[in-house]
């Protein structure tokens, strides 16, 4: 088909990228910290590392990794770990040891963390000290045998590490006491790794680099293989988008977004490619912290999601935030809203550029030119992307020109381009479900414009956007339907204020004393916040047609019922 | 008088499969229950969402007993067998019911194959044989609801000339259906 969308690219945007401009990450990540060695990269808890440090230190965790017993080319490492510097060198310590980076959701109850390591295959994980104990409680149901701790101050300079590792400890008491025999703290592992000298890897183009996991309709997580082709060519797309106001190592990046998140990866690579700071923030659901940390920096680039840019909003003293020197603000996972679009741009004087991805592509897919009011679309297919909408039967669907019927014109959206996965992880039967002919189908429904804009209008996966996280209904069902008072039931996403989408559970019971608040209590350990129930509602019977089929949208609408006691509120991140 | 317009009873016949391997093909009879309890056992998670479209422990009694009880030229069970240590295993199951009492000319239809038994072309047969029953039967369509993630389920609709259709205010599932002139 034609690429009618290149008719709007923003001024500067090649239709095609080069993906084969470095070998590997760790070439680009090499040539970059060259480049820039003086500058600085990241900044963390009142800390600044250059790409020089950078480049130190991650070539001692890179060393360290090397040296482990049984530790080989291609081997999966876990990084379980929110927005720290340790989070920077371990992940270009993996990769520039040839190693596959398997990025963990720090919140993971033990269920869901034993899931993820077993079907990595990972044989070490970096956990900061935190969660060890959770990791505490499956290790020996995985193949995990190296573990690497980190305390939360670890990088730090003392005596500000020693004071910031101790109020953790034991003002806050936030790390549960754990024990784990032959653990290796953070620090421990640099030192060895200096000492034992990297030896540089060759890394190719269709090596994995990230075993990134995301929700799957079975009930379990799959790995998408992302290779080092894949990461660099999503880099140079999005990159080339977003960056024509860029200028090299002057851009300050807010990063609030969850390292482990696809969308965050890929976009804090593309802000080292120009020899950005990147301002890491640990914990953003803290909007206090969050907008005093903004006030201190003349920022000009951040990501976030849609919850987060309204809390933001909500946030006294965000309003009185200096935006002056702001270029480019992306969103992506769910949907901006509408009036948190229009209300952003009225109190910072910007418009939220609005992209669209999902983890299978590295992420990137679609986005708005900058600076485009908020219009309801994804926008535009990235440079050396094709877009198709497919009927079922996988045949290309005409673009719509606002004339005729719409559902003729509505279909899956399917994306093709350097950046799509090569498959999920030992899962040919899942791969072959979404792949076909180069194609990713993305699972979302909506048309093509002549204009050359997607506009997704509904999902073709069962799946609940929670603050931009992807909940399996299949999930939440089979861990509700392990309580013994539980005799059916059936998860729906119903919309919420907050989060955009929340889940409700629909439940016939067993046990007829079984409450609402019982059932949330169960699944606390065994899902983590997003996933857990926010609805709960008892029937006699779910709806079936006369064979004994769920008819799972008449499970969205019923009763009101009031809303269960909220769960935290997720960490916001994109969709994946 | 009402029993002539009933449809014959099926004579249960032997179907070979691609691989060379064989099955019984018959109408389900209430003593079956016991073997597609333990058939049901033996499928996957997956195929138990993709048949029910929920998870489920274990199967409904009152289900099972309407299940092996179909109502005479209203509703019909074609059950795949075969020999097992103490009798027979069923390996496949294909059934249709009246899909709405108001509706009698359309019939809903659900089918299950054991999942060593896949890609032989037993599905293709046990719908196939559905079709046919239920058009002798005096339906003059056949629909079914499928996930639209349930790729093998699509093609095969197709195959047989099944018309995909998509469900409203639903995307997760499609609607296949067949008219049976």
């Amino acid at each position: 088909m034609n690429k009618i969308w290149l008719k709007n690219y923003p001024a500067g945007t090649p239709a095609e990228i080069d993906p084969d401009q470095f070998r590997s990450v760790p070439d680009f990540f090499e040539h970059v910290v060259r480049k820039f060695a003086a500058k600085p990269a990241f900044h963390n808890l009142g800390r600044t590392i250059s790409y020089a440090e950078l480049e130190r230190l991650s070539r001692y965790f890179a060393g360290f990794l090397q040296a482990l017993p049984g530790m080989a080319k291609g081997e999966r490492v876990a990084i379980m770990a929110p927005n720290l510097l340790q989070y920077p060198v371990a992940l270009f310590g993996i990769l520039r040891a040839s190693m596959t980076v398997v990025n963990v959701n720090p919140l993971y109850t033990p269920r869901e963390l034993e899931h993820q390591l077993r079907d990595s295959g990972a044989k070490a994980i970096v956990i900061v000290e935190n969660f060890a104990s959770v990791l505490q409680q499956v290790l020996r149901n995985t193949p995990v045998q190296h573990v690497i701790t980190t305390q939360v101050g670890d990088l730090l300079p003392t005596p500000k590490r020693w004071i910031v590792n101790l109020v953790i400890k034991k003002v806050k008491k936030i790390v549960p006491a754990w024990r784990i025999d032959g653990a290796i703290g953070f620090r421990a592992a640099l030192a060895r790794g200096a000492a034992a000298s990297f030896k540089p890897v060759t890394v190719t183009h269709d090596d994995l680099a990230f075993l990134q996991y995301t929700g799957g309709t079975t009930g379990v997580a799959k790995g998408a293989m992302l290779t080092h082709r894949n990461i660099l060519a999503n880099v140079e797309q999005t990159g080339t988008w977003i960056s024509g106001p860029f200028r090299e190592a002057t851009e300050i990046v807010i990063a609030p977004l969850p390292m482990y998140h696809i969308f965050c990866l890929t976009s804090t690579l593309a802000f080292v490619k120009w020899g950005s700071l990147i301002v890491l923030i640990t914990n953003p659901r803290d909007l206090p912290a969050f907008v005093k940390e903004l006030g201190k920096w003349k920022w000009s680039t951040m990501t976030g999601v849609n919850t987060l840019f309204n809390s933001l909003m909500n946030t006294p003293g965000f309003d009185r935030l200096d935006f002056s020197a702001v270029k480019v603000v992306v969103g992506g996972g769910a949907a901006v809203q509408k009036p948190v679009a229009e209300r952003w741009q009225k109190v910072t004087g910007h418009c939220i550029l609005e992209a669209y991805g999902l983890t299978e592509a590295s992420p990137g897919v679609c986005a708005n030119p900058p600076e485009t009011p908020w219009n309801g679309a994804i926008g535009l297919p990235f440079s050396s992307t094709e877009v198709s909408i497919r009927d079922d039967a996988f045949n290309e669907l005409p673009v719509w020109t606002d004339e005729g019927d719409l559902e003729k014109h509505t279909g899956e959206l399917c994306a093709r381009g350097p950046q799509v996965m090569k498959g999920y992880w030992n899962n040919p039967e899942e791969t072959a479900k979404v792949l076909q002919d180069g194609w990713l189908k993305t699972g979302d429904i909506g048309h093509l414009d002549a204009e050359g804009y997607v506009t997704i209008t509904d999902r073709k996966k069962d799946i609940i956007l929670v603050s931009g996280f992807n909940v399996y209904p299949n999930e939440i069902e089979s861990v509700v339907m392990t309580h013994q008072g539980v005799l059916e039931c059936g998860a729906v996403g119903v919309p919420d204020q907050k989060s955009g989408e929340a889940v409700k559970v629909v439940i016939v019971r067993k046990d007829p004393n079984l409450t609402k608040e019982a059932v949330i209590e169960y699944c606390k350990p065994l899902l983590t916040g997003y996933k857990r129930p926010r609805y709960v509602e008892f029937r006699d019977a779910l709806p079936k047609t006369p064979i004994g089929k769920i008819l799972r949208r008449e499970l969205r609408d019923g009763s009101a019922t009031a809303p269960a006691p909220a769960p935290a509120t997720p960490a916001p991140a994109p969709q994946a | 008088m009402r029993v002539a317009t009933m449809p014959p009873r099926y004579r249960p016949r032997r179907l070979k499969l691609r691989d060379g391997r064989e099955v019984m093909l018959r109408g389900i009879v209430e003593a079956d229950a016991a073997a597609i309890v333990q058939a049901f056992e033996r499928l996957s998670a997956e195929s138990r969402y993709y048949r029910f479209m929920e998870h489920k422990k274990q199967l409904d009694p009152a289900a099972l007993e309407r299940g092996v009880h179909p109502r005479p030229g209203r509703d019909f069970v074609f059950v795949a067998t075969t020999p097992a240590p103490g009798g027979s295993d069923i390996v496949g199951a294909a059934q249709f019911v009246r899909a709405d009492d108001r509706h009698t000319k359309t019939c809903e239809f659900a089918i299950t194959v054991a999942e060593d038994w896949r890609g032989r072309g037993l599905a293709t047969k046990l719908l196939a044989s559905l079709v046919r029953r239920a058009r002798r039967n005096g339906y003059r369509k056949m629909e079914g609801l499928v996930l639209a993630e349930n790729v093998p389920m699509l093609a095969l609709a197709r195959k047989l000339r099944f018309a995909v259709q998509p469900v409203p205010e639903d995307a997760s599932v499609v609607r296949v259906e067949r008219a049976l002139l």
